[in-house]
């Protein structure tokens, strides 16, 4: 079974790892919004679980990135990873 | 907290690196030990979640000083609720990586208290993670004659080997030994911090 051409299995991967992190899975919600050269995927969880998803000193968020950049890679597609917190929440969903 | 059901622990790593394996499509084979000492090979380390990887994709996990290893091992334990300072108790490796280091370091402490001994000025390590300065402290235990301490902030954190009872004073001028090719593992790369995310 090949995944090369699959880009759907990103907004899969980083759902299913953040959904492993948190409190609230069913809070979860991956988007991916394509740009020229990349696809960004947009994380929202629960307020409470921002925290866990980001980390103490952004490592968490940084670990989940260097697997997306792995994973990517072997994707032959550039994603990138962005957590939307509280606020910029609320203001996304006015 | 200590890991309380090593089944449960054991199955949640499972389910996390299936999705990597599947959804992910990295070609990886794991195998997952848990129980108090776990499967590491020198057991210096004395985790209680033992991961070994291999498989065709392995080599990925090694690239850049061990780069996705560790960020698959961090998740790894958030995933099962470790706090940092728990981080120890769970232990990731792939074709070695980790275990080759930890001889390493090992040998190096050696040299490096027999050039305490014969000098008795201290000896500076490069720049190491906090684990990786963790092994070092460890296998220094074993020289009597010779203490360690670890001087600089953050990703700059080095060990220091000096003789028993040396002024701690005068450490805090010393400066870390150039890195060392393997060193410093995830200690380097410190960009990405909380503020980069969006904040506002």
């Amino acid at each position: 079974m090949t995944h090369e051409e699959r880009p759907d299995d990103m907004q899969e991967l980083v759902t299913e790892i953040a959904r492993a992190l948190v409190d609230e899975p069913e809070a979860v919600i991956v988007e991916a919004v394509e740009r020229e050269e990349s696809t960004v995927l947009r994380l929202r969880v629960a307020p409470s679980d921002v925290g866990k998803v980001i980390g103490k000193q952004g490592r968490t968020a940084r670990s989940m990135r260097t697997i997306l950049g792995a994973v990517s890679m072997k994707h032959h597609h550039r994603y990138t990873l962005d957590i939307l917190e509280e606020d910029k929440q609320a203001a996304a969903s006015e | 907290m200590p890991i309380e059901d090593y089944n449960a622990a054991a199955q949640k790593i499972a389910a996390l690196l299936k999705t990597l394996t599947t959804t992910g499509g990295l070609r990886l084979k794991y195998r997952i030990t848990a129980g108090a000492g776990a499967g590491e090979p020198d057991g210096l380390e004395g985790c209680e979640i033992y991961v070994e990887l291999g498989g065709p994709d392995a080599p990925l996990l090694t690239q850049r000083g061990g780069e996705l290893l560790h960020a698959l091992e961090h998740v790894a334990a958030k995933v099962i609720r470790l706090e940092n300072e728990e981080h120890d108790k769970i232990s990731f490796d792939a074709n070695n990586f980790k275990a080759i280091r930890a001889h390493e370091l090992k040998v190096s402490a050696e040299a490096a208290a027999e050039r305490v001994r014969r000098t008795g000025q201290p000896y500076s390590f490069a720049p190491m993670s906090s684990r990786e300065r963790r092994l070092l402290h460890l296998a220094f235990r074993s020289f009597e004659d010779i203490e360690t301490s670890s001087v600089g902030e953050g990703a700059r954190r080095f060990v220091v080997a000096h003789t028993k009872g040396y002024d701690a004073s005068k450490l805090a001028s010393l400066q870390a030994a150039a890195p060392s090719f393997g060193g410093g593992g995830r200690g380097g790369r410190g960009g990405d911090r909380r503020g980069s995310d969006r904040r506002r």
